[in-house]
């Protein structure tokens, strides 16, 4: 069997075919504006931010090899690990519980709405749609009303601080949570009920007859089958969350909760102007985690979109 | 193990615009301990949704059902001790054939792990699938996935096994193999079993019984002769047997049937059956149809006819017949003859139809008024 792919009679180039070349060309010239904005950004990040100023953002600091590029230094990501570690860790406090919450509830939810069949479920359906629909910003003043003057969550959190690790200040992160797992709600109800209502009914019959109850049906039938909407769900919800600035800036406002994205705002900015290496490494550093997830969960990402 | 019976059962689907469906009207039928019956019908005809009510997933609008003498119409599913084979064997894609089976074990009964597994190894063997227990569905074929679902069913041990159509998704050669299979399977476990099928050479040959359904309404009970050679109506009577009764309406005159195209005698016998009725439909099953190849009609029962096509099968002839000669698209009713006839289309020939063989229906009712004459007890249970 011959594994050639050009046609007979084609140009060739060192094997290949004419088309493939061009291609092949056109990807690579694809790939390098795409790219060109990363590349930028990491190469200013690790400028010596005193010799920033008039060299090429996208070159390497070659200094003093090449002349009017910079001086390499890791100080930018020094002062960006100093300046949003906290933000860093209080982001992890509040987006993997969010996650994980918004996407188990959903799939619940979905469960509860597609493969169980009651009377009334459509209804309760489409309040759960609209939920998508509502505009965050038409909730924000209520959102503090709610948390501040309503429900009494930094009382209750007052007598928690004494345990380790905990801090009175997270009381703010835990609100921020309950907003988040409720406003991923909906979204993550339409995704699994989608997947749900592709799974056979005899199926989820055959399990009632074998004496299954509803709860066991969900955890021994219907949570393995949704494994790679999971990961689909996991992945925009983290990623939804870990960005989120509006919420962060109603609840949390200002003080030791702020997430990485409130941090990420004043990073760099000062009076005498701004540290654009710091700022770019800081950048980098706050979306490295979203970058992380859809390496380790990208290809399960596929299979779930596609199933 | 236990007998099953259901009594005046009814279900009626309401619309979301208020209009009522009767589903299933009315259907009472006892199956015995260790009976297999056969519920057959053409699609739509509510066969699966009386499977369905007995199963407990659809709600009985009207009616009592009952197993081993206790009234299960409001018990869950899970609490009647029926195991279920779908159509598409429902296996659960993510277990191993070994889980599949023992799911049911685990959720119903109180057995341990040890236990359990023996069972599963017990009745895997006896469905000659103990090759492919570690095995998850995809990775089998259409028919180890049919014996899959079988023996998840089996392994069970339940009162009552329901199987909806679970043969129609293999092809013909195997669905004939497992139609033998399932026989045997359901005599060695002396299973009460309701088995729905559309399927009449299904319903024929595997049944001790059938109960045909038309329209959510019960036809007949009976033994697969039963309804094959005494048919209670006009339905039962076209539905059971291929190729299907021949039919021709006729006018009643004194001791002479006239239709449009031929005119038949009557018994005395068939005429005191036919009694008041103006109107009759005559049946004739096509293999008790008489065709001769050469002669003339000298009997007032033989008719002179051409054939019209022939469609071999081999070890008979299926005939086509008709009255209208030289027509473009004729009336044709069907004979079937020996494979080894030689027959060809344009042909005449002589049918006869045999007084004996002679099924009359009323036209307006479609009860039967006459069946044909046979030397087995008439046993059917009558549908009124």
């Amino acid at each position: 069997m011959s594994t050639e792919t050009g046609r007979v009679g084609e140009w060739s180039l060192f094997g290949h075919s004419l088309r493939r070349v061009v291609l092949y060309g056109i990807l690579a010239g694809m790939g390098v504006f795409y790219l060109i904005p990363i590349e930028t950004g990491i190469m200013t990040s690790i400028i010596n931010p005193a010799s920033y100023t008039g060299s090429f953002p996208y070159l390497p600091p070659l200094e003093p090899l090449v002349p009017g590029t910079g001086t390499f230094s890791l100080e930018p990501w020094q002062g960006a690990i100093d300046g949003l570690g906290q933000g860093l860790v209080n982001s992890v406090i509040l987006v993997v519980p969010a996650t994980i919450f918004s996407g188990l509830l959903g799939s619940m939810a979905a469960f509860g709405l597609t493969t169980i069949s009651w009377r009334g479920q459509i209804g309760i359906y489409i309040l759960f749609v609209a939920g998508i629909f509502i505009p965050y910003q038409a909730v924000l003043v209520p959102l503090t009303q709610f948390w501040y003057n309503v429900v009494p969550l930094q009382a209750v959190f007052e007598p928690l601080a004494v345990l380790p690790f905990v801090q009175e200040y997270h009381w703010k992160l835990v609100a921020l949570i309950i907003t988040h797992t409720a406003y991923g709600l909906p979204i993550c109800t339409l995704l699994f009920r989608a997947h749900y209502k592709k799974l056979s009914d005899e199926m989820v019959e055959a399990a009632q007859l074998d004496g299954a109850s509803v709860a066991t049906i969900y955890r021994r039938i219907i949570l393995p089958l949704s494994i790679r909407m999971f990961a689909v769900v996991f992945i925009y919800q983290f990623t939804q969350i870990w960005n989120d600035l509006l919420f962060a800036l109603t609840i949390v406002q200002f003080g030791d909760a702020a997430v990485v994205t409130q941090d990420l705002v004043g990073i760099g900015v000062s009076q005498s102007g701004t540290n654009f290496p710091l700022r770019m490494a800081a950048a980098l550093l706050a979306a490295l985690p979203t970058l992380l997830v859809y390496i380790f969960f990208g290809d399960k990402f596929a299979k779930g979109v596609a199933a | 193990m236990a007998e099953l019976t259901l009594d005046g059962v009814t279900k009626v689907f309401t619309e979301d615009d208020g209009n009522e469906i009767v589903a299933v009207d009315e259907v009472s039928v006892d199956i015995e301990d260790g009976e297999f019956l056969v519920l057959v019908g053409p699609s739509g005809c509510g066969k699966s949704t009386t499977l369905r009510m007995v199963a407990g997933l659809e709600t009985v609008t009207r009616g009592e059902i009952s197993l081993a003498g206790r009234r299960i119409n409001d018990s869950p599913p899970a609490e009647r001790d029926i195991a279920m084979v779908f159509q598409s064997y429902a296996l659960y894609p993510h277990m191993t054939v070994a889980q599949n089976m023992s799911f049911g074990l685990e959720e119903s009964t109180e057995m341990g792990d040890d236990e359990i597994s023996e069972h599963v190894a017990d009745t895997a063997a006896m469905m000659g699938i103990e090759d492919l227990v570690d095995r998850k569905p995809a990775d089998l074929s259409g028919g180890q996935q049919q014996r899959v679902a079988l023996g998840r069913a089996i392994v069970r041990d339940p009162e009552a096994f329901l199987m909806d159509e679970p043969l129609s998704n293999l092809d013909a050669k195997l669905r004939a193999t497992m139609r033998t299979e399932l026989q045997r399977l359901q005599e060695e476990l002396g299973v009460t079993t309701i088995y729905v099928t559309h399927d009449q050479t299904e319903a024929m040959t595997m049944g001790d019984r059938i109960a045909i359904l038309d329209d959510g309404v019960l036809q007949q009970v009976g033994t697969p002769l039963e309804c094959y050679h005494t048919p209670n109506n006009l339905f039962v009577a076209g539905f059971i047997g291929d190729p299907s009764m021949n039919f021709f309406e006729m006018d009643v005159d004194g001791d002479l049937l006239v239709g449009d195209r031929f005119e038949y005698p009557l018994t005395s016998a068939q005429s005191e059956a036919v009694d008041e009725a103006r109107r009759v439909t005559l049946g004739i099953r096509p293999e008790d149809i008489e065709i001769e190849a050469d002669g003339s009609a000298d009997s007032p029962s033989e008719f002179d006819v051409a054939v019209d096509v022939v469609e071999p099968r081999g070890d008979e002839n299926t005939l086509h017949l008709t009255f209208d000669r030289g027509v473009d698209e004729p009336v044709t009713f069907t004979a079937t003859v020996s494979g080894l006839r030689q027959l060809q289309a344009g042909d005449s020939v002589v049918a006869t139809f045999p007084p004996e063989a002679i099924h009359l229906f009323d036209a307006d009712t479609e009860a039967a008024l006459h069946n044909r004459s046979l030397d087995v007890p008439e046993a059917t249970e009558q549908i009124v």
